[in-house]
């Protein structure tokens, strides 16, 4: 079967990247402040914060969850100042 | 001006007056200062996420105010020679923080919505 045949996928959105990739095209990472429209990140709202701590308690990085630099960056801020006042762990195992 | 925000943890031994009493002291010394009280937030007993001072609760207490940088000072020198308080904290409120992002979106929205009153009228 010619490659020109094969029917086209609605689904890719990317055109780079080839094999596995280039039939199921990772989903498009957002940064969800952005999408909120929210400006300053509160360390005392320990339940969004929460989401970017895994098990172990690091932070996760933005190449993960597809936050931008600018939140970012308020955001480990704000994780930072919640570790302080134990709201948040340090290292959890 | 500038707006402050300090919160501080009280150690969960102390009894319920204590801990009112304690709260109503710190926040005598903000308006003696001459600071303005904006918000002033007692979460309650609360676990923490790691002991401190051997204690694994803690009473979370939130003060927002504005007012001269003095305030500030001396609610931590207090807090540091009070030993019920085991952790405080003062972060400076950015005023920026308050308002919202993306003014360019904003505009575009808010342009059609005053210009169809006018093709109302």
């Amino acid at each position: 079967m010619p490659r020109d045949d094969r029917p086209e996928r609605p689904e890719r959105s990317e055109p780079r990247g080839g094999g596995y990739r280039k039939y199921f095209a990772p989903k498009r990472k957002f940064c969800r402040f952005c999408q909120r429209d929210v400006r300053g990140i509160d360390y005392k709202a320990v339940d969004i914060l929460k989401k970017y701590i895994p098990d172990r308690g690091r932070i996760t990085p933005r190449r993960i969850t597809g936050t931008c630099a600018f939140h970012q960056r308020k955001l480990a801020l704000a994780i930072k100042r919640a570790r302080l006042m134990a709201l948040l762990p340090y290292v959890e195992d | 001006m500038r707006q402050y925000e300090t919160g501080f943890v009280l150690s969960p031994a102390l009894s319920e007056e204590e801990t009112t009493q304690l709260v109503q002291q710190m926040a005598e010394i903000v308006a003696q200062k001459k600071g303005r009280m904006v918000k002033q937030d007692v979460w309650g007993k609360r676990r923490m996420a790691y002991p401190i001072k051997r204690f694994q609760e803690g009473v979370y207490v939130f003060f927002t105010y504005d007012g001269p940088g003095d305030v500030a000072g001396e609610l931590e020198r207090r807090f540091k020679q009070t030993d019920a308080v085991i952790r405080f904290m003062t972060v400076v409120r950015d005023p920026r923080d308050l308002v919202r992002r993306k003014k360019k979106k904003r505009a575009e929205e808010a342009a059609p919505a005053a210009a169809e009153p006018r093709e109302e009228k």
